[in-house]
């Protein structure tokens, strides 16, 4: 368990009020789900450690609040961001609508060009859906950002989505390793083709 | 690395919510909202008398804003705890949970304020205070038997 940390990194998780962010965050930081989850104030933050490809990495995780009330304060939580998920409810189109809105406000306040984006449809496992797959993934392309399809209420995708960011985070190259210089870690993907995946997700 | 009592605020931002709630306040047009963004900011600074000042708009927001109530009592927590005042940050915390005894978010901060507090020792001083508090006690109790003793 205590492993050596690689790098310590910091993710993002934006979008709409009520789409399930901190949902997702406390499935995968404490594997807990609460359906009455409350909303959050202002942003907040928890950190976990992740083995992906045989590297540890601590990520330090800021979950903002989607009311617009916040709005004017959360960007400034952006900078030096490696990472960001962008969250909408498969059942509420209008959340999906916002997430053009979401990736400018990423580009005009993350201070790392080559920050790593994964979209998330949260809320799977509730029947009425109305963003339909293809749509989301054809999006998800055409903006370079990874996709993933999760519940925070039954677990679905949660893991995952964490692990594929992650995953290329590390792979990406300048986002991180700056002061890691000469460690001892394994970044080649010899062994592992940056397409293929435990988890049913895709990448694009 | 950063947490929420330890992360800080960027200076520019501070001065851009600065300069807006000013304004207002020029034109005796102060709203919740530039006095909250910027109270926000003010509790987030590296300097005490920022946060000081960031702790007094918030109090003067939670007697006239009863909208925003919860966002308030949350960030007053956060600026006395880094003011390390950390019995008032705890009853604002109580406050809060009193009227959603469930927030995670909320009790997650009233850990790590706890776990500040056993870092800083302060709990052991708080131990150690008893001690010296109860040792007075008996040398009172002593001196008093004494006293009726002698007379």
């Amino acid at each position: 368990m205590d492993e050596e940390v690689l790098t310590t990194l910091k993710i993002l998780i934006i979008g709409e009020s009520g789409v399930g962010k901190s949902s997702i965050l406390v499935r995968f930081t404490e594997d807990n789900f609460d359906p009455d989850q409350t909303l959050t104030i202002g942003v907040d933050f928890k950190t976990k450690k992740l083995t992906v490809d045989d590297n540890t990495v601590k990520l330090a995780i800021w979950d903002t609040a989607g009311q617009e009330r916040f709005r004017t304060l959360t960007p400034s939580y952006y900078r030096d961001a490696q990472g960001a998920i962008l969250v909408y409810d498969v059942t509420n189109y209008s959340t999906f609508a916002k997430l053009e809105t979401w990736l400018n406000e990423l580009e005009t306040y993350s201070t790392k060009a080559n920050i790593v984006k994964m979209i998330v449809g949260n809320k799977i496992d509730k029947e009425n859906r109305e963003v339909n797959r293809e749509e989301a993934m054809k999006f998800a392309r055409r903006h370079q950002t990874l996709y993933i399809e999760a519940s925070a209420k039954t677990r679905d995708g949660v893991q995952c989505a964490f692990e594929e960011l992650v995953h290329k985070i590390i792979q990406t190259p300048g986002l991180w390793e700056s002061f890691a210089l000469n460690g001892n870690f394994q970044v080649d993907n010899k062994d592992h083709p940056s397409d293929s995946s435990s988890c049913y997700c895709s990448l694009t | 690395m950063a947490g929420v009592l330890t992360e800080t605020v960027e200076p520019s931002d501070l001065k851009k919510f600065e300069k807006i709630y000013h304004e207002q306040l020029y034109k005796n047009d102060v709203t919740p909202k530039a006095q909250f963004e910027y109270a926000w900011c003010l509790v987030r600074s590296k300097y005490p008398a920022d946060i000081q000042k960031g702790i007094i708009l918030l109090e003067d927001l939670y007697k006239t804003h009863e909208e925003g109530q919860r966002d308030y009592l949350y960030y007053l927590a956060i600026g006395t705890a880094r003011l390390k005042e950390y019995t008032k940050a705890l009853n604002y915390v109580r406050s809060f949970l009193l009227i959603e005894p469930g927030n995670q978010q909320v009790i997650s901060l009233q850990q790590t304020i706890k776990k500040k507090m056993e870092k800083e020792g302060l709990v052991g001083m708080a131990m150690a205070g008893g001690v010296v508090l109860a040792v007075g006690a008996i040398v009172g109790v002593g001196m008093a038997i004494a006293s009726k003793v002698k007379s």
